[in-house]
């Protein structure tokens, strides 16, 4: 990419960044178009909205609007300190961490593994009626997951129906804390793993197929062949996926959360979102609850800079 | 450069995909809310010319003091904003599309806009329009719970106080709390300030249409009497487990009325704040009868008596668990709980009959505390917000529940259609008890009339005692009223803006705290060794002070 980049005339070096704009809008018209409504998008719903999270400073009220509420006590930073004093910080941080955490170390190698087993297959309609039936659950309703997983897991459910079959005794699983987590990153994998292995197919397709045979000539076995060629071969995309990942390190979306949980749960299973739903939504804490979505994307922030920083440095891949 | 911006477009187009993959939802959330919010701002827009133009109409009208003859008004609109109560939502789309709001609005001449939200996310809807700040004239609400209380709401500049209004257009309410000055004291703050059109309770027995219910039939063939005392109701619930094969005998629905848990009245606390034997105020939640409650039923958890799916039961479930005979013992409505089971349970069993019966207590006497409402709830009150462009209109057509026609109208409807006068007592038609549609008494009473929920009006008692049908209907609300509640309730008192933002800051962290503790003492993920440890963290949390808001207010309130 950055080969494509340096491509320029060199006469066009020289001239003044805005000339050479116009020059090349006049050329490529149709592409900015295009560009324009992405450009769009992200000023309109992404960074407008942005001025609305000053409110973490202050005690906003509706009546006064944004500009006229007055700021918080304690420089603006009231929210802040309330909510690193609460009595829910730690719990919130750790559950947050750990189930995106388990969701990242089991959740990001199954595509991959997927993708690599789907591509070993030689059999076309085995190999496709795989990739769809592995898509499939990704277009369902996440409502409708977890109103499954509820009837799935209840006493009388499917998941019971089978722990009984073995002899143990039925019990609501889902009031459990200890087993919250890896239902929740179990489903979340069964849902997303079709759907996130398709860019690793499609990076597998690119892989020259003449290192395959230059690798068998060398005597290197399928195991082999993965090790040192297809992974090297796809390890640019695996990279950028990661990064990407990692930024959403700690966000944990709040949907299948305040759908999935229940108070017997929420030592295990309240994460930051969920609580900003609660108390901001629920309980109108604007203010607060805007503080700690704040604190939570700065983090997030800080992890996306840091996970490209390394990955530079690493293996010369990164975003930017 | 071409190559360059080509990446740089495939790359956002890459981009924007995985991102909207994860902010889909947000994004449609955020298009809908703004496409809704442009055409409630046109709506609005044409209501303003529209208003003004009924304004120079009734400008003409004398000013004099209103009499029923007023009524109907000289025409107008107006925006309002109400849920649509499930009787009304199982048949139509909109309040609008009623009988009911047909007849009011030939009966005040007022055209109304009715804006109702989704049916689940009232809360949210509602706290939403209260952050958009874009009002509807008139909103129907429990102003009571919002966030800072009444007096916030007119400080904040969203609902105007009434005391200027009523005195001068709703002479139907300000004569009815004038005669009822225990109502008029609920109906204010502190600071003497109306702030809606309230929905009240003719009488003090209709405050009580939610209670405990057994399976008499059940009782009657294991030749048991019915339950008064704790123990004896863990008697009951085992006959019911090993002789009824209930599999879950004690089920209701606890996510929405933990609350309101009959055994723990019976023990003599109730969850929230409370008006303790020395009649000082305390939380109930942190007293000695509460944690006997728990390992009460933690202990019914452990042998299978409380349902195992107590946590996660959900209307329809506990609907097929009571019907199906799996739940003996059980809290609910009158009319939407025992009526509509014991309907639905005859199919299954020819002898189907729930009845209610008295609080269990522990030593058999009567309970101290029980589930009961205010005469005003909060419930159902009409405010009139600040974008309100033609305020006298919105008072006079809200003060018309008040009045003789409008008790009618809200109660029993369309004279000729959903009742008739018989021997002077308004009276139910059969389109209403037998509808021909086959509709349940509920939503026929839901096409024709408000009573059945709630609304700006007095709920005529008349009301009750013709839809309670059967005989244990009938005698539910004697049964349930039969305690000291009314010495431990609350009135619907109001913190001041400054002190309730503390108290809401205080207390969302402890009830959030407290329910789940709550639930994990019940289901034995902890254990009640460590209740004290439980007590220790609400304190931590500022109980304390939080009990201290809630007696001044209860000192001012009593100072009205």
């Amino acid at each position: 990419m950055k080969g494509c980049a340096m491509r320029v005339d060199s006469a066009a070096y020289k001239r003044p960044f805005f000339y050479r704009l116009k020059k090349d809008f006049k050329r490529n018209y149709t592409l900015y178009i295009l560009l324009s409504v992405v450009i769009a998008f992200y000023i309109i719903f992404m960074y407008v909205p942005m001025y609305g999270a000053i409110i973490a400073f202050k005690n906003y009220s509706p009546a006064k609007g944004i500009l006229g509420s007055p700021w918080a006590k304690n420089g603006g930073m009231e929210h802040f300190i309330r909510f690193f004093n609460g009595p829910y910080f730690t719990r919130l941080i750790r559950n947050t961490f750990l189930i995106s955490f388990y969701d990242l170390i089991f959740g990001f190698p199954a595509p991959i593994i997927l993708a690599l087993l789907i591509n070993e297959v030689k059999n076309r309609a085995f190999k496709k009626t795989v990739q769809t039936i592995s898509y499939m659950p990704y277009f369902i309703s996440l409502i409708v997951v977890v109103g499954m997983i509820k009837q799935f897991s209840a006493t009388n459910g499917f998941f019971n129906d089978i722990i009984a079959f073995f002899g143990g005794t039925r019990s609501p699983i889902l009031n459990n804390p200890n087993l919250y987590r890896p239902i929740y990153v179990a489903s979340n994998i069964w849902q997303g793993v079709g759907w996130g292995s398709v860019i690793y197919l499609a990076a597998l397709s690119g892989v020259d197929a003449q290192l395959y045979e230059a690798a068998t000539i060398d005597g290197a076995n399928k195991w082999k062949q993965m090790l040192h060629v297809t992974l090297p071969g796809i390890s640019p995309t695996i990279i950028i996926m990661l990064i990407l990942r990692i930024g959403s390190l700690m966000s944990v979306g709040y949907e299948k959360t305040i759908l999935l949980y229940n108070d017997a749960v929420m030592k295990t299973a309240d994460v930051i979102s969920s609580y900003v739903y609660r108390v901001g939504i629920l309980d109108t804490s604007w203010s607060y609850s805007t503080a700690v979505g704040l604190f939570n994307s700065i983090i997030n922030f800080i992890l996306v800079l840091g996970a490209n920083w390394i990955s530079r440095k690493v293996s010369e891949t990164s975003l930017w | 450069m071409k190559r360059f911006l080509a990446t740089a477009v495939s790359m956002t187009i890459l981009l924007l995909s995985i991102s909207a993959c994860s902010n889909s939802s947000t994004v449609a959330d955020s298009t809908s809310t703004t496409a809704k919010a442009n055409t409630e701002t046109s709506t609005q827009n044409d209501e303003t010319t529209a208003t003004t133009a009924s304004e120079s109409d009734s400008a003409s009208t004398t000013e004099s003091g209103s009499d029923a003859s007023e009524y109907p008004l000289s025409g107008g609109t107006l925006t309002y904003w109400v849920s649509l109560n499930s009787n009304v939502a199982a048949n139509y789309s909109s309040l609008a599309d009623t009988p009911y709001a047909k007849e009011y609005e030939a009966l005040t001449g007022v055209h109304i806009e009715y804006q109702h939200p989704a049916s689940g996310q009232e809360n949210e809807q509602f706290n939403l329009m209260m952050a958009s700040a874009e009002y509807p004239d008139i909103i129907d609400w429990n102003w009571l719970t919002y966030s800072g209380g009444p007096q916030k709401a007119i400080d904040d500049g969203v609902i105007l106080s009434l005391n200027d209004v009523m005195a001068e257009n709703a002479p139907n309410l300000t004569t009815y709390l004038q005669a009822n000055p225990d109502i008029d004291k609920m109906v204010k703050t502190d600071e003497g300030n109306y702030y809606v059109f309230p929905f009240i309770r003719e009488q003090d027995n209709m405050c009580a249409s939610f209670g405990p219910q057994i399976r008499a039939d059940w009782l009657e063939d294991l030749g048991l009497e019915t339950p008064k005392t704790v123990a004896d109701l863990e008697n009951v619930l085992i006959a019911f487990k090993e002789q009824k094969g209930a599999t879950a005998p004690y089920s209701y629905e606890y996510s929405v009325n933990n609350a309101n848990d009959p055994i723990m009245f019976g023990f003599g606390t109730s969850k929230n704040f409370q008006i303790n034997s020395d009649g000082k105020v305390e939380f109930g939640s942190t007293t000695e009868a509460y944690k006997a409650y728990l390992e009460t039923m933690n202990k019914w958890y452990q042998e299978g008596l409380l349902d195992a799916d107590i946590a996660s039961v959900d209307g329809s479930q506990l609907d097929s668990k009571i019907t199906s005979g799996l739940t003996g013992f059980t809290v609910g409505w009158i009319g939407s709980g025992m009526g509509k089971w014991n309907q639905a349970g005859v199919q299954n069993d020819a002898n189907f009959q729930l009845e209610a019966l008295n609080y269990v207590t522990e030593d058999g006497s009567q309970s101290e505390y029980s589930y009961m409402e205010n005469r005003y709830g909060g419930g159902g009150s009409a405010a009139i917000t600040t974008a309100c462009k033609d305020v006298e209109l919105a008072a006079k057509y809200l003060d018309f529940g008040y009045s003789e026609a409008g008790y009618l109208a809200n109660n029993y409807g369309t004279e000729g259609e959903s009742y008739t006068v018989e021997n002077g007592t308004p009276t139910y038609t059969d389109q209403i008890l037998k509808n021909a549609d086959g509709w349940p008494i509920a939503q026929a009473m839901g096409a024709y009339i408000r009573a059945c929920y709630n609304g700006q009006f007095i709920q005529s008692y008349g009301y009750q005692e013709q839809y309670f049908q059967t005989q244990a209907q009938k005698d539910a609300p004697t049964i349930w009223t039969d305690t000291n509640e009314k010495a431990h309730l609350l009135p619907p008192i109001t913190p001041t803006s400054d002190e309730s933002a503390e108290l809401a800051t205080i207390m969302n962290d402890i009830n959030t705290y407290r329910d789940e503790a709550t639930l994990n003492f019940i289901i034995g993920n902890e254990s009640l060794a460590d209740f004290d440890q439980y007590v220790e963290t609400i304190n931590s949390m500022g109980i304390d002070r939080a009990i201290e808001i809630e007696t001044a207010a209860l000192e001012r309130y009593q100072n009205r």
